[in-house]
């Protein structure tokens, strides 16, 4: 890719995109484009304008019949309870201790149920890895619990059956001492289950248990295993290091133990005493963790390898692989900076590393003190002994002949040289335990329906060992059933009701009203339960194998939205843009723009990927930061199961990985000649609507940013970055006369990974759509918030821009920074959106005709507009004369009275199509604390409310989604009145600044700036090449 | 001589001024009828739905004078003025007339738990949030917005409950305020002057702080 662009004099220069570098002939179009492409088209569907007077025309008949039955609005039942449950009060969201178990790991949380209906999910606060905050997978898993694509009941053959006939099938026909029986279980850190899968080996001593998952870290454990000998995982703590080195482990990104890895990665990132970590990456990939690094070297996986054994010959010995001079020097400032840190260093090796390579990591933490500091070990109960290519072997030799699946979905992803699905088929004897009818259900001749984890009891273990306590917060929408029940019952155990099974594990008495029990569960932690140890390791190294490939290299990446697929039919997983690639809906051959180049293909060119005999097809999406010859293949799309959401998302990359592979050689990768539209946020929103140089010129005024160093020798650095003088308003200033509070908000960039949690949290909490792909492509993704993502590009030494070599990112979350003189409240001709006495820029609903003009005016970019009825109140039009059955009502899963509508969260209205929305700072939050702070202060004594004038609000008690959420505690809300107060406090920081500040908008909504730690202080903070 | 031909008599002359004037009279009356035919005050006030149990606010709330709070409990606590479970009920009419027909629906609810679907009477939009809580507390009688229910053999809507409606009370408050332990005395104050009553929710109003809300945001979220 050439270099076009003239480079700045000062500062550093930001991208949003390679189109822009190049100024594409793409980009050129968008910027002179008033609207996206489409924006003025009336249906998304292609539908001409006969269809539209057609539909008109009917319409308006309709109307006419319904003037006639004009009263008010129809008649409304209240439906109160036959008999209220003590403390029940009907309009008061209650919350409930509960834990989901991902990936091995239970995460807890705190779920808010609104009259029996669970809503939200948040993190809870006395769970270890939690501490109130949450991912965005657990976030999402509200919309799961209400998927109306879940199955309904038990099926035989694909044919509904019942659960009682299942029962009497499986009690007639499976052998009884359990020979040629199987069970293929997904990873579960459940008590309640291992209990339940030693009480099954008991009752069927000749079976075969074998746990798979695609994404599991089976290289850590064998890793491990013969680092200590028996089975362990690796505990890190973050917080407590000071210089991370990350052997192409992306522990900032998607996966079970994201939420506390990044809180401790936050501790130390805001330069508070001079002082934060380091982080170093090696990785092919650009993932979240090398987006935040502060050295980076962008390298094939087998190098990474390599680079592995040279810090390790620094510390334990061994044989140091050949590296490349860019390689050996990166490797030595690894060294010398692990040596500086000592015990504070921590050393990370990802799972697509060798078990050798974290062996040897093991090693080296333990050589320099980290362990017992930074890194710590617990054991894993499940029993990996028995492999799925080693039941595959058994299945194909006759030795096993009954095999139940738990869970997971092995048809799917399963090794491809395994061909599973043909293998399961071919039993005489299957069952498949889960929440849809998938690929897997499709080969078994049983399908049990499965209960979501909101649904159950249940149990499971943080990533330090902690118990969590699993309760049901609705009864089972479908009746179904939990793993461990369906053991228990397989195993012929006389109780077999969830309930009980979770109270046996736990040793609660037959008492009722236990109160350890009762506490367990209100809790949803058992105190003084973590398990962590620090066994010394075997140092006897094996060498570590690097494999080589010439040519390319395919490597598999779990997908940070839909992860190994089963998040593939939650709408709001697919619609999140990724962080990086800010690609929707699809997955894509992500490759360096070197490399594209080199095939001759460009964003959107479909191109076939070989790998041994298989091969996909998928189109290319080149991502600067990726290495070179390298394509990054992310897993999870491309689902067979007919789901309303994730039918047509994406291509499955499983059929090319082999064996669990995460790399493999790609033989061939030839572009097919058909080009895919990819719908990429990357260029929707752009805050500055003038082209190319402009916003350029200006994105170093958006995102500031600074090294620890320089921090140190300026501390107001961030500051002085632009200048702005006030003398004149050219606005009527609001007064704000008789405001109480002053609310206000600020995001760290610096602790900050863009991990898309917040996105979704505001997704759950204020009804927002999903509008599927054809919209997203318009420009119509509906989220508030939204995660800017820049690119920052080394010089080409001709005084340009080189666009394939990447110096950093830039990651800014952004949403209405509600400016006191808001720009779009001046030229709203009816007044909908207004502002409050308290500060906030309302949006008022009811009011709004849609013209657009606040979007327009907007400086921020952060309005969005309903163009449809997304939530589509009525579903008959779905049939007939006046048929519109566009992919948003699809993928929305909407309707008025459907499943859907019971995740609505009640306090917040659901927009209608025409009306404009935008974040309300989570208003709903605020009146509930405002109203319950006044309701008390009027019953105090006039002592009392003499002390307490303005009508308090303790900081913190107002907490909106996105805050709740963020794992690294980037984003504080609060009042700017008390000068106390945290936000207050942040405002007042030396890193903050106010974006756009020169349009003299005063936001409410502040900044502080990005520091990062790069040695010796340069601007450049790691990139692809040295 | 009788006149041979027609002759409009004398009084048609004031035919075409009289067109004219209904012309130009009827659209403004047209618009009237409109205006007021399709005002809450019209479609709204005077809702009477039936219920499925003939429940009288007149024998309960009037002359037994059982107090708002024993059935709608939430009230000063919650959004919601909660219609009480069936278990209320029964506290009194597993004793008291527990044979009465009209009461057999709530035994059945209480026998089956299966809830009793009463009718909406005040039924806001969607999109504007009322709580109760928040006006009981500072001393906005019940009466303000429900009228003499102890004095409603079935209940109906007293007031508009349009956004107008809301907005005069909010931008002048007075006299809708006294002291907030008598809120469910709907007979309270009918034995005062307007100016006592004025001068209480002036008392009142600043002994509490009372400074309703004009924000949009306040109702519409």
């Amino acid at each position: 890719m050439s270099s076009v662009k003239k480079q700045k004099n000062t500062g550093r220069t930001w991208w949003r995109s390679l189109d822009e570098v190049v100024e594409s002939p793409l980009f050129q179009k968008k910027v002179h484009d008033e609207f996206p492409d489409g924006a003025s088209e009336l249906l998304a569907t292609g539908n001409d304008r006969r269809h539209f007077l057609k539909i008109m025309g009917a319409s308006m008949a309709l109307a006419g019949l319904g003037v006639g039955g004009c009263r008010r609005w129809p008649k409304e039942n209240i439906v109160p309870y036959a008999h209220r449950p003590e403390g029940t009060m009907p309009g008061i969201a209650e919350q409930y201790a509960t834990c989901f178990d991902f990936g091995g790991v239970s995460q807890g949380v705190l779920v808010t149920s609104n009259d029996g209906r669970p809503t939200k999910i948040e993190g809870n606060p006395s769970h270890p890895d939690s501490r109130g905050a949450t991912d965005s997978f657990t976030q999402a898993a509200i919309l799961d619990l209400y998927d109306p694509d879940r199955s309904r009941s038990v099926t035989y053959d694909n044919k509904k059956s019942s659960l009682a006939a299942f029962k009497e099938w499986i009690a007639s026909y499976l052998p009884n001492d359990g020979s040629g029986v199987a069970v293929l279980s997904e990873q579960s850190s459940s008590p309640t289950y291992n209990r339940m899968r030693r009480a099954f080996m008991r009752s069927m001593p000749n079976a075969v248990w074998v746990t798979y998952d695609p994404i599991a870290n089976v290289n850590e454990q064998n890793g491990l295993a013969s680092a200590f000998a028996g089975l362990w995982k690796t505990v890190h703590d973050f917080a407590k290091a000071t210089t991370i080195v990350s052997l192409d482990s992306d522990f900032l990104g998607a996966g079970p133990t994201q939420v506390p890895n990044t809180r401790g990665w936050a501790a130390n990132r805001n330069g508070a005493h001079g002082k934060m970590n380091r982080v170093w990456v090696a990785e092919p990939s650009l993932s979240l963790t090398g987006a935040n690094a502060d050295e980076r070297i962008a390298v094939k996986p087998a190098r990474v390898s390599a680079i592995a054994t040279a810090i390790g010959a620094a510390f334990v010995g061994g044989i140091a692989a050949t590296l490349s001079a860019a390689e050996k020097a990166w490797a030595d400032r690894v060294v010398t900076d692990l040596k500086h840190a000592g015990n504070h260093g921590l050393v990370v090796a990802g799972a697509s590393q060798a078990p050798a390579v974290h062996h040897l990591v093991a090693s080296i933490n333990e050589a320099i003190g980290a362990t017992g500091q930074t890194v710590s070990y617990t054991t894993l109960e499940s029993d990996y002994k028995t492999s799925i290519t080693e039941l595959a072997e058994m299945i194909g030799s006759k030795a096993v002949e009954s095999v139940i699946v738990i869970g997971g979905n092995p048809a799917y992803d399963a090794p491809a040289e395994l061909a599973f699905e043909s293998l399961l088929k071919s039993l005489p004897l299957s069952v498949h335990l889960s929440l849809y009818e998938d690929e897997t259900s499709k080969a078994c001749k049983w399908h049990v329906n499965r209960a979501h984890w909101l649904e159950s009891w249940g149990d499971g273990k943080s990533a330090d060992g902690t118990v969590c306590i699993g309760q049901p917060l609705i009864r089972p929408l479908f009746d179904g059933v939990t793993p461990s029940e369906l053991l228990a019952t397989i195993s012929g155990l006389a109780t077999t009701d969830g309930q009980s099974l979770v109270r046996g594990t736990f040793g609660a008495g037959d008492e009722a009203w236990d109160p350890a029990w009762r506490t367990a569960v209100h809790d949803g932690v058992v105190a003084n339960t973590a398990s962590l140890e620090t066994p010394p390791v075997d140092r006897t190294i094996s060498p570590v194998n690097i494999v080589e490939n010439t040519g390319m290299t395919a490597v598999f990446v779990p997908s940070g939205s839909v992860w190994d697929g089963r998040f593939s039919n939650n709408g709001w997983m697919q619609e999140i843009p990724d962080t990086i690639t800010k690609l929707t809906w699809d997955n894509a051959a992500v490759m360096s723009p070197t490399t594209a180049q080199q095939l001759g293909v460009k964003q959107g060119d479909v191109v076939s990927i070989q790998v041994e005999k298989e091969s996909v097809s998928l189109a290319v999406l080149p991502v600067p930061g990726t290495a070179d010859d390298v394509v990054i293949l992310p897993l999870g799309y491309g689902r067979r199961f007919a789901g309303r959401v994730c039918t047509g998302a994406g291509t499955d990359i499983y059929p090319l990985r082999r064996n669990g592979a995460w790399s493999a050689k790609a033989k061939k990768i030839n572009p097919t000649g058909d080009t895919y539209p990819l719908a990429t946020t990357q260029m929707h929103f752009e805050i500055d609507s003038t082209p190319g140089k402009g916003t350029q010129e200006r994105l170093p005024l958006l995102f500031r940013e600074g090294t620890l160093d320089q921090y140190k020798e300026h501390p107001h650095f961030a500051q002085h970055v632009g200048h702005t003088m006030h003398s004149l308003s050219m606005w009527e200033e609001q007064q704000f006369e008789g405001a109480k509070y002053k609310w206000g908000m600020s995001f760290d960039l610096s602790s900050c990974t863009g991990c898309n949690a917040c996105v979704t949290a505001c997704q759950a909490e204020n009804n927002l759509a999903i509008v599927g792909k054809d919209q997203v492509l318009m420009g119509r993704e509906m989220q508030w918030l939204r995660i800017d993502r820049y690119f920052a590009f080394e010089s080409n030494g001709h005084g340009g821009w080189d666009g394939d070599k990447l110096a950093a990112v830039a990651i800014q979350p952004m949403t209405c920074t509600h400016c006191e003189n808001a720009p779009c409240e001046e030229v709203c001709p009816v007044a909908a959106t207004v502002h409050d006495t308290d500060g906030l820029n309302t949006m008022v609903y009811n009011r709004c005709i849609g013209t657009r003009y606040c979007s327009n005016n907007c400086p921020f970019k952060v309005r969005r507009f309903n163009y449809f009825d997304y939530f589509r109140r009525d579903p008959l039009r779905s049939t007939g004369l006046l048929q519109v059955q566009p992919d948003y009502y699809v993928k929305a899963q909407s309707g008025g009275k459907t499943l859907r509508a019971m995740q609505f969260n009640p306090d917040v209205t659901v927009r209608m199509r025409g009306v404009m929305e935008k974040c309300t700072y989570c208003t709903q939050r605020i009146q509930r604390v405002k109203i319950a702070t006044k309701n008390a202060w009027v019953k105090l004594s006039d002592a009392a409310k003499a002390k307490d004038p303005r009508v308090a609000i303790q900081d913190g008690a107002i907490v909106p989604a996105c805050e709740q959420v963020c794992p690294a505690g980037a984003i504080v809300f609060g009042d700017l009145m008390d000068k106390e107060s945290r936000v207050s406090k942040l405002h007042e920081s030396n890193r903050t600044y106010e974006m756009l500040e020169e349009l003299n908008i005063k936001s409410r909504t502040k900044y502080l700036a990005r520091l990062t730690n790069p040695v010796g202080g340069s601007t450049g903070a790691g990139g692809s090449h040295h | 001589m009788t006149q041979s031909r027609f002759t409009f008599p004398r009084w048609t002359n004031l035919a075409l001024p009289a067109t004219i004037i209904i012309g130009m009279t009827a659209p403004l009356y047209m618009a009237i009828v409109v205006a007021y035919g399709f005002s809450p005050q019209a479609t709204d006030v005077g809702y009477m739905p039936e219920q499925p149990i003939p429940f009288s606010h007149q024998l309960h709330a009037g002359e037994l004078g059982m107090d708002c709070r024993y059935c709608h409990n939430t009230v000063e606590y919650t959004q919601h003025a909660a219609i009480p479970p069936t278990e209320t009920c029964m506290n009194c009419h597993a004793q008291i007339h527990p044979q009465s027909e009209h009461i057999k629906p709530l035994f059945e609810s209480y026998t089956t738990g299966m809830p009793i679907e009463w009718v909406r009477v005040h039924d806001l939009p969607q999109y504007s949030y009322f709580n109760h809580s928040a006006h009981v507390t500072r001393g906005v009688g019940c009466v303000a917005c429900h009228g003499r229910v102890d004095t409603m053999e079935a209940v109906y809507q007293h007031e508009t409950l349009s956004m107008g409606w809301c907005l005069e009370c909010h931008r002048n408050p007075d006299p809708h305020i006294r002291n907030p332990d008598l809120v469910t005395q709907l007979e309270w104050g009918l034995d005062m002057t307007a100016a006592e009553r004025l001068e209480n929710s002036v008392l009142w109003r600043t002994h509490n702080d009372l400074k309703p809300s004009e924000d949009c945001s306040t109702c519409h979220r």
